[in-house]
């Protein structure tokens, strides 16, 4: 069956809630995309802190250090945990929204945000208090600015 | 079906993300056997005790040397080299120590013993500082006497909340200059030696802790009480003619 502009154009304008003005399911797909990503990163260095074993870190030097400092675990709980249960929150709602469920769009945006500031502030932790970067740390801040640009896209979309 | 495809596609994405945590756990725990288990393991009984048990594990070689030169006991001409990868605050390290002191006294210079730092973290919050309070206990050339004091004192220093003050008072029990040692601590030399240490091991697919080697062969965790590393390393003096 072929699939003409015009008929996705009537597809796009069937799903409720979607408007043609806001971010396109593509956008929503790469943010689903993305945080998966974050999601495996996460569940291996929760893993690794469950299990005890050690972090294979070859190309930066700074990984001991950065996961063996408090700032590793929040309430007795590894931060890693909490990252994999953000990630797979943003990944849901990325896929509901690129369904047309605007809801799930907003609570997306509000996560990200706040996922953003945690972000920079383990950046923040990383250069000026531990002093050291941990690699699966960059590939995890990595994918939420990542993720902030695509809201931050989608959000322009929408306010054009 | 299309109302229902978000959802079908969240449920495939948990159940992904459960398998792979599924994945990682068995990988990890299937790849060492005994890791962070709290006590030295009993001796598997053999009915053909002093026999050579090495032969089987195939020797390892890699291209990383790890930190040079390495802090050893015994001359570097030794006919058996037995190269351990430890972590300060594992248990099971703790107890090997001493088994490791019998055998460096009982073989003298036929063995040389290789410490290699290999710090578990984050399951053991103080392992890092140890092999830095050891290893800039190294730079003033006193290495073995800090490495004694850490694994002696394990349980001393194993729940403190911070443990630095605890290997600075180590430091000055051993005569450190504490100046210097402070200095050495943080400084880039002693980060380079233990990453240099962790890259060797991980080139080896060493994965946990203690993992020992002789001559370039694995030894399976449960022979590393002294009785049963005292008769791998003699199978393979036997091995070697000495």
């Amino acid at each position: 069956m072929q699939n003409s502009p015009g008929s996705d154009v009537r597809t796009l304008q069937e799903i409720p809630g979607q408007s043609a003005a806001g971010p396109s399911p593509l956008i929503y797909g790469a943010m689903a995309f993305l945080s998966f990503i974050g999601l495996v990163d996460s569940i291996y260095l929760t893993v690794q802190h469950v299990t005890g074993q050690s972090v294979r870190c070859t190309i930066i030097t700074g990984c001991s250090a950065v996961l063996s400092s408090p700032y590793a675990t929040v309430a007795g709980q590894p931060l890693a945990l909490i990252g994999a249960v953000a990630y797979f929150t943003v990944f849901s709602c990325a896929v509901l929204a690129a369904f047309g469920y605007k809801i799930a769009g907003k609570i997306l945006a509000v996560i990200v945000g706040l996922m953003f500031l945690t972000t920079l502030w383990l950046l923040y932790l990383q250069a000026f208090v531990i002093k050291q970067f941990c690699q699966f740390c960059l590939v995890s801040a990595a994918v939420t600015i990542l993720l902030t640009i695509l809201v931050f896209i989608g959000w322009r979309r929408r306010s054009r | 079906m299309r109302r229902f495809l978000p959802f079908i596609i969240i449920i495939v994405a948990l159940l992904a993300a459960l398998g792979g945590f599924l994945y990682f756990k068995s990988r990890a725990t299937s790849s060492t056997s005994g890791v962070s288990s709290t006590t030295m393991p009993t001796p598997a009984p053999t009915a053909q005790a002093g026999q050579p048990q090495i032969s089987t594990p195939p020797v390892v070689s890699t291209n990383e040397p790890g930190a040079t030169p390495p802090h050893a006991i015994g001359p570097a001409s030794a006919p058996v080299t037995l190269e351990e990868f430890g972590d300060f605050q594992c248990p099971p390290c703790g107890f090997l120590h001493p088994e490791l002191k019998k055998i460096a006294n009982t073989y003298g210079p036929k063995v040389r013993i290789i410490f290699r730092e290999f710090p578990l973290t984050p399951s053991h919050p103080h392992a890092l500082t140890a092999a830095r309070a050891a290893e800039a206990a190294g730079m003033q050339g006193k290495f073995w006497e800090m490495h004694g004091m850490i694994f002696e004192n394990q349980r001393t220093w194993h729940s403190a909340f911070d443990a630095r003050p605890v290997f600075e008072e180590y430091a000055r029990a051993i005569g450190l200059n504490i100046d210097r040692y402070k200095r050495d601590v943080a400084s880039p030399a002693v980060a380079e030696r233990i990453f240099l240490d962790q890259k060797r091991a991980h080139a080896l697919n060493v994965t946990g802790t203690p993992t020992v080697f002789i001559n370039g062969k694995e030894v399976p965790f449960d022979s590393l009480p002294a009785e049963r590393l005292g008769s791998l390393i003699d199978a393979e003096l036997a091995r070697i003619g000495r």
